[in-house]
């Protein structure tokens, strides 16, 4: 009875252990898009993964920082062990204290002290910096591993080798090392795997262009996380379990030195091996994918899942330009990458208020029209719309556009949903998703009660907070592109999203509407501009050409199914009903009360942020 | 042992590593902590704490990472037991159980609780199959408390594991042999001698659940703010290192003291993980 | 003789598919200090912790003082073990150790500090109630584990070789203290080691294993004056253990030459195995002995030297006061009544199971 007992507990850990672990499995091979929703099985992630250069640069640099930062701190860690055992009390005490601050320490003060380090050293965050960070917090698991291993060495073996003639080196190496030699594999790979899984130090300590696999995936809940991401986390899993089992499975008779040492080997060696094969593959897949580049250039700066990659492919094939394509999540983390100039982006697509704001920082390339004929194409009502940031029509080409709105379940709600003001209604509490980021929460409240969306009376202001505090108790989550996936999967009544989210929605689960309340809301543009210091420019002309091909629109509006300004590309529609949907397509009269977002200044920015992190702690 | 002194070179660069990115970045914090934007003293950033909404952040903090260091614990101690009394060829099987999951992203491993734990979630379902009432705790602290727990058990196992198995099997006999019965020898012999690891336990799991913020950010629906929330905010979104780090500073507080009690408790170093 | 404390009757036990013990049956009498001897694996330990309750038979019952006890808890059973090492409660003081079996079972505080003053006297350390136990000796921290146990008035204390972590000095000292112990006591030991000195200074009866099967049980004199196989012979003392074979009654050839003995009953032409102490024999002229040899080997051993005498292909162990170089001619005597005469096994597991006639 009693060993019942004690198996359906174990088990149950397990299951807690391990459930989030199966569930991340089973979606990798859903070939639904959204994780809301079994789209039936799939093994596509796995082969998109490898065609992804971001997630193969960030799986590359994850290895590479995990790798290196085990090796060194293995190295500094043994010698600090080796000199630590040797120190008296007191000494020895002090090292030991030490050593427990990055082990006890919380992450992200350790994270954050060592930023302001660097910050105040003047030293580029970056890889460096990751490393450095992860070598400090590697180091203390080294000498934890292979400290207890030197109290157990038998001192008198070190000062026979020495008795028969043997340097102190020789004697080290020939006699101690052999003995510790399991501590400080197990160090290693202790180190190794904890820098693997860290995200907190990562996320302090890295700078603008360098992403490992967390800090990747950090970025990417705001947006939805990449399948990709599941089907890589899978393979980097299962070939970790495969290869313990292996190591388990080892012959484990100590009859013979001879066996206990083949179960050395795959216990810990084998797992450092395949991690030489990993960082290895790393750096073969970072050749390889450098090696093909021809002298063409292309780099785009573009938000995740802004794009249909089979379109750059084409772009690739038809022009032989190279193309290196890197997202981004908000305007606000872009704005700062293209203002360092740190890297030379040939054409990025950020959104009107930022164009402004790129502008006024004269941050943009004039275009050469006579290199964009297609430009013809874009229907002029946007070129009209885009004047009142960039009033010439010089530095802009529109790509995409919508509304802010709100998306209902039908079957969820009572009432046809006309207004604001169904975001504040009780009867909705915990079935309420709003969007977390300031402008757009803002922008919701202020339409609520009748103001601008650029608003910036303190009094008004002071109202929207009011408002948003008041609402918040109502709020299930505050997310961004997460409202796709839990309205789809019905976890929601009511939540609001950007116009192009809802054709996918209604696409996925049919009971969903999407609506402009009559107080208005915003309308927006994004338009791909080019950077004073883009090095290629022509070819980035040559793209924004080739985007703005009809067909090629057509492709990016069925794939990211945000409205696409291009008339021509519209009319290649066949299906009637979203052709002519006003959602996608919204009349003049739907947008007769709707603004678009003006860059405010700095200190606004700053009083608008001030106000949200109230909403947020209230 | 005339070798020692030389040796202790070895620990050289490590002292220099040690302290270029441990001590000296720490008294960054503290610099930053006790002035203000041009530089001058002040003790307003410590302050800042004193605001409602930091309190709130920190007194949440305080509570969730408390219950979730009991449930560890409650969880923990049975389950090492179990482990440390199995197959000894299987010690080093057992730890791989509780650090194979740190393979698959920690993130990742957070947000599939998402999945499981939504409003029509895996777990619901399952419930709704079974026609058991329905499990509602997602983005709410009870989920926050659910993503410690499972993110932070195996700290607390691990140690608890390596003091049980460190135990003399006599000495629980003797205790045996002198007439405590099962439950006076676990009180008054194993879980004494087992408190070092106990201590490293809730030190290991206490700490990381008081700071964190990616929890309290994936499964909490952005709306519950912990004291970690706020820190990262005010170094990430509001660039207002000094309050962050004065903030920072009044969380160290909480972690000396569990670093002192750890020093208390385990000298050697013995209640370790691995 | 006293009465019957103590009775093992056909336990069985083994681990995995190893067999510790085989049908295994021992009485143990009150106040008697009896010692379980064997090689490493012989099933003594697995005795004592099946007795102490700590292993469970898997056939057979323990019966104590008239009672079946086999499936009594360990803190239910009125006996006390001594633990191999020590096994002290390191996060006690001593006087708490001693303290601990006391008041559990309810004593006053009163009678407890009069209990841990007695036992720290008896064991020769009193003073020693604050100190912690890592801060002793290992002598010292064994005396403590002698004093927890006793202070409970058990009516049998285990010893599981207790002495073992002792050095050779220490051991000597800490078993003539046992054997004080036991008779201010006047309680029953069952002393487990596989050092056959301690167990021939301190015993009253010593019980010989190997393999889960009793070799022999007898006095401490029976047992080295007269084993009674090769596995006692060999384990008890130095022997000379020769394959023989037995001409008739009172006459057995060893090595081709004839030696007049005193057993009888082996019948005629018997092969069997002979046992000769080192000691009992004597170096003569060469003339004189029964059969002629030459030394080969000399080590002086203080009080004796101990000589290796090459006769008729064999090599015999001599241990004499008198010193005969190497190389010289000797004759070899040896009195008949030296001469233990013992049946020859007929394979291993017959020489596991022993003789018992």
């Amino acid at each position: 009875m009693k060993h019942i007992g004690r198996k359906i507990y174990l088990a149950l850990i397990f299951i807690l252990m391990y459930a989030p672990i199966a569930t991340l499995v089973v979606l990798s091979f859903n070939s639904s898009k959204t994780r809301a929703k079994w789209g039936g099985f799939t093994l596509k992630w796995y082969s998109s993964m490898l065609a992804d250069s971001s997630i193969m640069n960030a799986l590359y640099t994850t290895l590479i920082i995990a790798f290196l930062s085990a090796l060194i701190a293995t190295v500094i860690g043994t010698a600090a062990s080796v000199g630590i055992h040797s120190m008296q009390a007191k000494l020895k005490t002090f090292f030991i204290t030490v050593t427990n601050i990055p082990m006890l320490n919380a992450d992200i003060v350790t994270g954050i002290s060592l930023m302001l380090l660097f910050i105040a050293c003047r030293f580029t965050l970056g890889f460096a910096t990751i490393l450095i960070a992860h070598i400090t917090f590697n180091i203390p698991y080294v000498i934890m591993s292979v400290l207890p291993k030197l109290r157990q060495v038998n001192h008198s073996t070190y000062e026979a080798a020495l008795d028969l003639g043997a340097s102190r080196t020789y004697a080290f190496r020939k006699v101690i090392f052999p003995d510790i030699l399991p501590g400080v594999l197990s160090g290693f790979l202790l180190a190794f795997t904890m820098s693997l899984d860290d995200f907190i130090i990562t996320h302090f300590t890295k700078g603008p262009g360098v992403d490992t696999l967390s800090t990747k995936i950090y970025s990417e809940v705001r947006k939805g996380i990449k399948p990709e991401m599941y089907a890589l986390s899978t393979l980097l899993f299962v070939s970790v379990l495969v290869l313990m089992m292996l190591a388990n499975s080892a012959p484990k008779k100590d009859e013979s030195g001879r066996i206990k040492r083949s179960s050395f080997i795959a216990k810990r060696v084998v797992p450092i091996v395949l991690i030489l094969v990993f960082v290895g593959g790393g750096f073969l897949s970072h050749i390889i994918s450098n090696a093909n580049s021809s002298s063409e250039q292309l780099v785009v700066y573009n938000w995740g899942e802004y794009i249909d990659p089979e379109v750059i492919e084409m772009f690739q094939e038809e022009t032989g330009i190279q193309v290196t394509y890197e997202e981004y999540e908000t305007n606000e983390i872009m704005y700062p990458k293209v203002q360092s100039g740190a890297i030379a982006y040939d054409v990025v697509c950020p959104s009107d208020y930022m164009i402004e704001r790129m502008l006024q920082n004269d941050l943009l390339a004039e275009i050469n029209w006579d290199n964009v004929p297609n430009i013809k194409n874009i229907d002029e009502a946007y070129m009209e719309q885009s004047k009142s940031f960039d009033p010439e029509n010089k530095y802009s080409v529109p790509y995409c556009f919508g509304t802010v709105g709100i998306l209902y379940n039908k079957t969820m709600v009572d009432e046809p949903i006309t207004s604001w003001d169904v975001l504040w209604d009780e009867k909705y509490k915990d079935n309420i998703l709003m969007q977390d980021s300031v402008r757009d929460a803002f922008a919701v409240a202020l339409k609520r009660n009748g103001d601008s969306i650029n608003s910036t009376d303190v009094t008004e202001l002071q109202q929207a907070t009011q408002d948003l505090i008041e609402q918040k108790p109502l709020v299930q989550a505050y997310v961004v592109d997460q409202v796709r996936d839990k309205m789809i999967g019905n976890e929601a009544a009511i939540g609001v999203i950007y116009s192009g989210e809802a054709i996918y929605t209604q696409r996925e689960n049919s009971d969903l509407e999407y609506v402009i309340p009559e107080e208005g809301s915003n309308v927006w543009i994004d338009s791909w501009v080019i950077p004073k210091n883009a090095k290629n420019k022509e070819n980035a002309e040559e793209f924004l050409n080739f985007l703005c091909r009809p067909e090629i629109a057509l492709m990016n509006f069925d794939y990211i199914t945000y409205s696409t300004p291009n008339k021509a590309g519209r009319e290649l529609i066949e299906d009637d009903d979203i052709r002519n949907s006003r959602i996608a397509f919204p009349t003049a009269e739907d947008l007769k009360d709707c603004e678009t977002f003006k860059f405010l200044g700095d200190e606004a920015d700053a009083y608008y942020n001030e106000l949200w992190n109230k909403v947020k702690a209230s | 042992m005339n070798k020692n002194k030389s040796n202790r070179i070895l620990a050289g660069p490590y002292l220099f590593w040690s302290v270029a990115f441990i001590l000296i970045p720490l008294a960054m914090i503290v610099y930053y902590g006790f002035t203000n934007e041009s530089g001058g003293f002040t003790f307003a950033n410590i302050a800042e704490i004193g605001s409602p909404e930091n309190l709130k952040a920190l007194g949440l903090a305080l509570l969730l990472s408390f219950i979730s260091t009991l449930i560890c614990l409650i969880l923990a101690y049975p389950l090492a037991m179990i482990l440390s009394e199995a197959n000894v060829n299987q010690s080093s099987f057992i730890v791989m159980i509780f650090i194979l999951p740190m393979w698959m992203n920690f993130l990742l491993r957070t947000l599939a609780w998402q999945t499981l734990l939504e409003k029509n979630g895996v777990i619901n379902s399952v419930l709704d199959f079974l026609h058991m009432p329905n499990l509602q705790i997602i983005n709410t602290p009870y989920a926050i408390i659910l993503g410690m727990v499972y993110n932070f058990l195996p700290f607390m196992v691990l140690p608890i594991y390596n003091a049980l198995i460190k135990l003399d099997k006599d000495v629980i006999n003797a205790a045996r042999d002198l007439g405590a019965t099962q439950k006076q020898t676990f009180l008054k012999i194993i879980f004494p001698l087992t408190l070092p690891g106990i201590i490293s336990g809730i030190t290991m799991v206490f700490v990381p659940a008081l700071t964190t913020f990616v929890i309290s950010d994936l499964l909490g629906g952005s709306k519950i703010l912990l004291i970690g929330n706020v820190i990262e905010q005010k170094f990430k979104q509001g660039s207002n290192w000094n309050v962050g780090s004065g903030l920072s500073l009044v969380m160290m507080i909480f972690i000396l003291l569990s670093m002192a009690i750890m020093n208390k408790y385990d000298k050697d170093g013995e209640g370790g993980m691995f | 003789m006293s009465n019957t404390l103590i009775d093992f009757v056909n336990i069985s036990k083994s681990f995995g598919n190893q067999l510790i013990l085989d049908e295994f049956n021992l009485s143990v009498k009150e106040n008697e200090f009896l010692t379980l001897l064997g090689p490493s694996g012989c099933g003594k330990t697995t005795t004592l912790r099946i007795l102490g309750g700590f292993e469970t038979p898997d056939k057979g019952q323990v019966i104590f003082d008239g009672t079946d006890i086999t499936a009594l808890p360990p803190n239910k059973r009125n006996l006390n073990t001594v633990f191999q090492k020590y096994a002290l409660f390191t996060h006690m003081s001593i006087a708490e150790n001693i303290a601990f079996g006391l008041k559990i079972s309810g004593k006053s505080q009163a009678y407890i500090d009069d209990k841990i003053k007695y036992a720290l006297k008896l064991v020769n350390l009193d003073g020693y109630e604050n100190r912690r136990p890592d801060s002793l000796s290992g002598g010292q921290q064994q005396r403590i584990a002698i004093a927890r146990a006793i202070v409970n008035e058990p009516k049998v204390l285990l010893l599981d070789e207790p002495l073992g972590a002792l050095d050779l000095k220490l051991r000597q000292d800490m078993s003539y203290e046992l054997i004080r112990l036991k008779n201010e006591l006047g309680i029953t030991f069952i002393y487990v080691t596989h050092d056959q000195e301690e167990a021939l200074t301190m015993s009253d009866t010593i019980v010989v294993m190997n393999q889960g099967y009793i070799q022999q049980m007898g006095s401490p004199e029976d047992i080295y004056n007269e084993p009674q196989n090769a596995f006692v012979a060999d384990f008890i003392g130095e022997s000379n253990i020769i394959p023989s074979l037995m001409l008739e009654d009172k006459l057995v050839e060893i090595q081709g030459a004839k030696f007049p003995c005193v057993d009888t009953g082996f019948g005629t032409n018997k092969p069997v195995d002979v046992v000769i102490r080192p000691e009992d024999i004597d170096l003569v002229k060469p003339e004189d002995g029964t059969i002629e040899g030459v030394v080969t080997h000399l080590i002086f051993k203080g009080v004796h030297y101990e000589m290796e005498v090459m006769a008729n292909g064999f090599e015999w162990l001599v241990h004499s006061t008198d010193m005969v170089a190497v190389g010289e001619r000797v004759g070899i005597h040896v009195d008949p009544f030296d001469i233990q005469i013992m049946n020859k096994p007929e394979s291993e597991d017959d020489e596991a199971v022993g003789v018992n006639e």
